[in-house]
């Protein structure tokens, strides 16, 4: 007897979209998630590219979606430790680790949060905001359940006593739980590059050298400056720079790839920002602008026409601080001069790379990876099928794509497990 | 004789999330003291399943028949408060929710009694519209569990095949006499350049061989009708008529090239297209005697020059042909201009770098100066401004190869009206959610792959026949489909027919018809999806938006303008 | 001899996307027109690469090939494009000290008097395990005298250092410059006879250990002799050396009461990626060890190099760094190299009382912190 139930590993779009066809299709689910919530990456932007659609306003309701489906089972703050078994029929072990909040009783209410006298450094918002030890990464966060912050918590059983539901449990272990399921789709998606290596760009050295997530969270509404940009002095930013395939298109360090959405992704960032303040001076310094989806050309054009987005072809190859913390960019737009551009705030899309511990699950689902550690196909031009029979993968994770690509592909790996669960099909040519 | 309405209100301390703020004691009294309502409480979370067991206890108790919920948001709990009616055996349509958390206690947490008082407002505007309330039941409809899938190319016979390997039946549908659509015209492919033919062979023998997939070679569509699980689809099959019932239609049509007529000297012997040049390769002619330099435009005709769009592939697709080019003679020059050059993602950057490597040069002009083809006794030479150099730099060339665009088929707008699934600016067919739905049509049912969406490369083209493989498999693996509870409905006696409703509705769920008494608008319940748009935009009020209906709404407002002592 | 194809196969000119990041890192584009990969796309079209001299105007200070992400070896491109080129059609800066250069190179003849340098206070040998190349140190003695530089200093402290630690370095008569100038301004020919002539002596003395002040000859003999010659004796440059003995708790260093800085030279830094040792050792000396705006990888150049062209622009390179270093505070700028202490001392020595600045070589200050001048 085969299993009728999948495993999705990663709740970002791309998991969430095939988690969610797998269920409507009356298939079970187990959505595992390393983190306290779904929603992924998409979670942290402001907006989309190239609609400009707020991403958690059209994300939430899809995490909803998922979450309530009656075929899919959300464990968050889960990671799958060990798998058994082929195509058809795999055991999987999936270590749960304890959120201290009893997850059957917690509504959400926040007022542990507020009682907490802890402050840390929220990775939601890119360390740019102090949360409390007793949190949700962020307000819509699925499933609304408080956890506590064991490694900084006191124990001063402040929130256990305002809990009005009776939900701190801080002596939570960690468990193992055993799911039998036919086929097991990756989409775990990417980890941004922290660029501090890239010296000629001063990340970490100068204060307004940030990168365009911590940029996002900026620009954000319901981010840690109300969606003011404003730098380290408390200035807010008048002129911008974008610098891109920054640790990209690099054998440096061993990333040819291009990322394949930064040049829109940072489109999107000066286009906010002309949005938020009218008069600031917005640049883009790239060397080739890849505007190739549907619609991106257009949206460039509406940035350069009513915007006055300034697309700058040249990589700079320094940036210096001054005193009053503003930044020289050097760059060259033609052989034969050497520009100075000075702005208040510079933001560097850095590559997106694979999701730390990558190796570790590909070892543990006995999948192999290409020589940047993205997951390798069986075919190529068939972007879902690993190297092992009935592990699919969808997403950042098979190798740079932007959202809707994502979530087309978390779709299709949707219907290779479809192809295993409802046909019995484990022919694996295409 | 319509019941005695007798309605409960349920307020949410939600700990000291709305009870810190808003004096909910306070709101329960006043709520006690509204037309109708015959119980009121306050829960320290309603959501806990104490709060929920007191709901079901109430509508016991009083012989409730309209509940009302003042806590948190009906995002994420609407569907918990209207499960519990259910359980207590009430309609799960006549609970009403009221939001005080993140419109009283979060926006004016500064201001306890302006929030009480906002709350009170709120809770009577929802009084006032549970009065109304009707009691609604979600429609099914069965499915009939075979899919269309029009277009035999990479991305259709992908979705074709991945539907009969879920177990469906597939008709797959191909206007011309063979499957394989523009993979039969290339020689080899990106970036492994394995045969293309070689390729599609494997790809069409799985098809072929398959028992659930049904061809239907040199055929095109006449016609479609129906909905969503109960399509009929209409064939001219080799000159005869056949009738295909289905539950989905998958369209995949594809794609074709521009053709660049009076643009950079094009003659299609001298100045040709990267596809006439793909097939001057597959004739094996890949040497190209006598040939000394080959110049490569990129972008001929597209961004701004005759359409607006990035056409995806044509940067690849010219390094591909230059590096075959150079590998097989390494004496001829091959340039490549281009504006940006896009060679996106993993594997085409470093393809990029293998053409450089080869020996493949690039120049890189401004689009506001485009290359110049300048043709002069017999000779040609390709005048390109290299933008970094700032100097022109003239390119004798014996070949010159326009990379062109891909654009519509002709033939797309005449499908998109049959099936009322619409193109977009760019004469593409326009997707359901440019972010969030890239291979669904907002019209239940009905979804779409590969080029026909936008130019893409035989990996995304797959990738997407597959995601529209799934989308479209799930109707059919369910058996039926639902529709909403909350949908639109037409008063035949008012509607005059003047068909407004059915150009807006962008669900294609409006229909003007012919009936006894003349043209009268028609909603088909499955395809509905409650939006209102046909409702709001009805000039003799003839549509009713249930749930929403004119009635609910004005008691709702009257109640929130009108002061009670006017109204007292 | 090679073609230029083959010089842009060879350092993968081919790679060349034209970005423009090289030429807005270089310290010469910064004030003049220069552009590496301008002349990179100009040969990969087929162009003349040189309608002016602006090859020989590069530094080759590692900077443009340090921060290209696509892995072009731009300084390499212009060796190549320059051995290319007629000889002596570089414009030379010291146009007479080259020649004098030159002129030393060969020995075969008459024998030269090379270790006139070495005091009665200081112990060598002639066979042993441990050789130090002095390099051309005592011939800048004598033309750069009016600068105020002393470099027969630094080869007097480095072999007082090695006395100190119990050690009796072979110095050879027979040394012949390393090549490196003219392995830069394109004469590979002289450059390997110079080589072989090196590794033969070298061979002769036993020994096992190479060490070096000199970054330029450190780099010729770790990157450019393995390219044509075999040997088997370690080389190392003096502070990677006294690095490793300062972790083996060997050296006693005295403190000086300043805040000092470190100038990396583009051989040992960008070239040779030796960047920690210098600092580790300068930190156990200076009281405040500060760096400047530019360093390590991203230093800045002292202006020229391989006596090839010094122009206004060197002179802007090197006000540029000196600015560098009275910003960071520092009274003392200790450099690796001799020709950069060479160089800004001429800088300074034009404009007296301008700079707050000592420049001190980096085995002079070891020598001193070890009481051993």
């Amino acid at each position: 007897m085969k299993d009728r139930a999948v495993l999705v590993i990663g709740g970002g779009v791309a998991g969430m979209q095939a988690a969610f066809d797998l269920a409507e299709a009356g298939i079970k689910v187990c959505l595992v998630e390393r983190t306290l919530s779904i929603g992924g990456r998409m979670a942290q932007l402001d907006k989309t590219f190239p609609t400009n659609d707020c991403a958690i306003c059209i994300l939430a309701p899809k995490m909803m979606d998922c979450y309530r489906h009656e075929n899919i089972e959300v464990l968050t703050l889960s990671e799958v430790t060990a798998i058994e078994g082929e195509i058809g029929s795999f055991k999987v072990k999936i270590r749960r680790k304890p959120r201290f909040v009893d997850e059957a009783k917690c509504n959400g209410c926040g007022d542990c949060a507020r009682v907490c006298p802890m402050g840390i450094l929220n990775k939601f918002d890119m360390d740019l905001r102090v949360r409390s030890g007793a949190y949700i990464p962020f307000m819509q966060a699925v499933p609304l359940i408080y956890a506590l912050d064991r490694d900084k918590c006191m124990r001063c059983g402040l929130c256990e006593a305002v809990c009005g539901k009776d939900a701190i449990r801080y002596d939570q272990k960690p468990e193992i739980v055993e799911r039998n399921v036919s086929a097991i789709i990756v989409a775990i998606g990417f980890d941004p590059l922290d660029p501090s290596g890239l010296t000629e760009y001063g990340y970490g050295r100068y204060d307004n050298v940030i990168t365009a997530l911590e940029f996002e969270r900026l620009i954000c509404a319901a981010g840690p400056t109300g969606g003011h940009v404003i730098r380290k002095d408390g200035k807010e930013v008048k002129r911008i720079a974008w610098i891109q395939c920054v640790g990209a298109r690099d054998t440096r360090d061993n990333r040819p790839y291009c990322c394949s959405v930064c040049c829109m992704h940072a489109t999107k960032e000066a286009i906010l920002t002309k949005e938020h303040y009218p008069e600031a001076a917005t640049f883009v310094l790239y060397t080739d602008l890849r505007c190739f989806g549907k619609g991106f050309q257009e949206y460039v054009n509406r940035a350069e026409d009513d915007y006055e987005v300034k697309y700058i072809r040249g990589k700079p190859g320094e940036i210096r601080e001054k005193e009053n913390k503003n930044l020289e960019i050097f760059y060259s737009p033609s052989s034969d001069r050497v520009e100075k551009l000075e702005v208040d705030m510079v933001v560097l899309s850095t590559a997106l790379i694979p999701s730390e511990g990558v190796e570790a699950l590909a070892e543990i689902l006995g999948t192999e990876l290409d020589k940047y550690k993205f997951f390798k196909l069986k075919d190529s031009y068939n972007p879902t099928e690993t190297t092992r029979a009935g592990i699919f993968v969808a997403g950042y994770c098979q190798a740079p794509r932007d959202i809707p690509e994502c979530i087309a592909h978390g779709s299709a790996t949707a219907s290779r497990a479809m192809e295993v669960v409802l046909g019995g099909s484990y022919d694996r040519r295409a | 004789m319509t019941e005695e309405l007798r309605i409960g209100v349920f307020i949410c301390h939600c700990g000291i999330n709305i009870g810190g703020v808003v004096d909910v004691p306070a709101v329960v009294e006043y709520a006690s003291t509204l037309e109708n309502v015959v119980h009121a409480e306050r829960n320290l979370y309603t959501c806990s399943s104490d709060g929920l067991e007191s709901i079901k206890s109430a509508i016991n108790e009083y012989e409730l028949n309209r509940v009302v919920v003042a806590s948190c948001t009906p995002r994420t709990h609407e569907p918990l408060f209207r499960a519990t009616c259910e359980e207590a055996g009430l309609n799960r349509y006549l609970f009403e929710f009221v939001n005080i958390r993140d419109q009283c206690s979060w926006v004016h947490m500064h201001e306890l009694e302006k929030a009480t008082e906002k709350a009170k407002d709120l809770v009577r505007m929802g009084v006032a519209k549970a009065a109304l309330l009707e009691p609604l039941e979600e429609l099914t409809s069965e499915v009939t569990p075979s899919a269309v899938v029009i277009g035999a190319g990479i991305s259709g016979m992908t979705a074709a095949l991945s539907i009969a390997k879920n177990g469906f039946h597939v008709h797959l549908i191909e206007k011309k006499r063979e499957m394989g659509g523009m993979l039969r015209r290339l020689y080899k492919l990106y970036p492994t350049e394995e045969l293309a033919a070689e390729f599609l062979e494997q790809r069409i023998k799985a098809v072929e061989e398959h028992e659930r997939v049904e061809l239907h070679l040199s055929a095109s569509i006449k016609a479609v009708e129906g909905y969503v699980g109960k399509f009929k689809v209409i064939l001219d099959e080799n000159g005869a008529e056949k009738s295909i019932d289905t539950g989905v239609i998958i369209v995949a049509t594809g794609a074709k090239e521009f053709e660049p007529e009076g643009l950079y000297e094009y003659d299609g012997e001298k100045v040709i297209t990267q596809l006439q040049l793909e097939e001057k390769l597959k004739r094996g002619d890949s040497k190209l005697d006598g040939i000394e330099n080959v110049v490569m435009i990129q972008c001929a005709g597209a961004r701004g020059e005759v359409v607006g769009y990035c056409s995806k592939i044509c940067c690849m697709n010219a390094i591909k042909n230059a590096k075959l080019i150079k590998e097989a003679n390494p004496d001829i020059n091959v340039f490549i201009a281009h504006n940006e050059l896009q060679a996106y993602g993993e594997e085409y950057e470093l393809y990029y770098r293998d053409a450089k490597k080869a020996g493949v040069r690039f120049l890189r002009f401004p689009l506001e100066r485009r290359p110049k083809v300048i043709k002069s006794e017999g000779k040609l030479v390709v005048d390109v401004f290299h933008e970094r150099l700032q100097m022109n730099i003239p390119l004798e060339a014996d070949l010159v190869v326009l990379s062109v665009p891909l654009v519509q088929n002709p033939d797309a707008e005449k499908l998109s009206k049959m099936l009322k699934v619409p193109l977009g600016q760019d004469k593409f067919f326009f997707e359901a959610h440019v972010k969030l739905r890239p291979v669904d049509f907002a019209t239940d049912g009905i979804f779409l792959c590969g080029t026909a969406q936008g130019p893409k490369d035989i990996e995304e083209s797959i990738s997407q026949g597959y995601a529209a493989a799934s989308r479209a498999t799930i109707p059919l693996a369910k058996g039926y489909v639902s529709s909403e509870a909350i949908i639109s409905s037409v008063d035949e006696a008012i509607c005059v027919g003047c068909g407004i409703c059915e150009s807006v509705c962008p669900y294609g769920a409006v229909e003007v018809v012919e009936t006894e008494e003349g043209r009268r608008a028609k909603v088909t319940g499955v395809k509905c999806k409650g939006c209102g748009t046909c409702g709001s935009s009805c000039i003799k009020r003839a549509i009713k938006m249930h749930h929403f209906t004119d009635e609910q709404l004005i008691a709702q407002e009257r109640t929130a303008l009108v002061t009670e002592e006017v109204v007292s | 001899m090679e073609k230029i194809s083959d010089i842009i196969n060879r350092t993968k000119a081919f790679y060349c996307v034209d970005c423009g990041k090289c030429t807005s890192a270089c310290p010469l584009s910064r004030f003049g027109d220069y552009s590496p990969d301008g002349l990179v796309e100009r040969a990969l079209l087929g162009l003349p690469v040189q309608p002016d001299l602006r090859i020989w105007s590069c530094l080759t200070c590692n900077r443009c090939k340090e921060v290209c992400t696509y892995g072009v070896e731009y300084p390499e491109f212009i060796r190549g494009i320059r051995s290319l080129e007629e000889k002596e059609k570089g414009v030379c800066a010291h146009g007479e000290l080259y020649s004098l250069m030159k002129l030393f190179t060969f020995t075969h003849e008459r024998e030269q008097k090379r270790l006139n340098w070495v005091s009665e206070d200081l112990k060598v040998s002639n066979k042993g395990d441990i050789l130090y190349f002095t390099g051309c140190l005592p011939y800048f003695d004598i033309v750069f005298r009016d600068l105020g530089v002393d470099t027969v200093e630094i080869a007097r402290s480095t072999v007082k250092i090695l006395n100190k630690l119990g050690i009796s370095p072979v110095v050879m008569n027979n040394e012949v410059c390393c090549g490196h100038d003219l392995f830069w301004n394109g004469d590979l020919e002289t450059f390997k006879k110079l080589a072989a002539i090196n590794i033969q002596n070298i061979k002769d003395t036993g020994a096992k250990k190479v060490i070096f002040s000199c970054p330029e000859g450190y780099r010729t003999f770790k990157l450019d002799y393995p390219e044509f010659f075999d040997f088997d004796f370690e080389v190392v440059h003096i502070s990677e050396f006294l690095s490793e003995k300062i972790e083996e708790g060997k050296i006693e260093l005295r403190k000086i009461d300043e805040k000092v800085t470190y100038h990396d030279s583009c051989r040992l830094g960008r070239h040779l990626g030796v960047y920690d040792a210098p600092r580790r050792v300068i930190s156990e000396i200076a009281k405040e060890f500060v760096e400047m705006e530019s360093n390590r990888e991203n230093s800045l150049c002292c202006g020229t190099s391989g006596w090839t062209n010094c122009d206004g622009f060197s002179e802007e390179i090197r006000k540029e760094r000196l600015k560098e270093c009275t910003d960071a505070g520092a009274k003392i700028m200790v450099t690796s190299c001799p020709k950069c202490l060479i160089h800004f001392k001429c800088h300074m020595s034009n404009r007296k009382g301008e700079y707050d600045i000592e420049i001190v070589p980096f085995e002079v200050l070891v020598a001193r912190a070890m009481g051993v001048v």
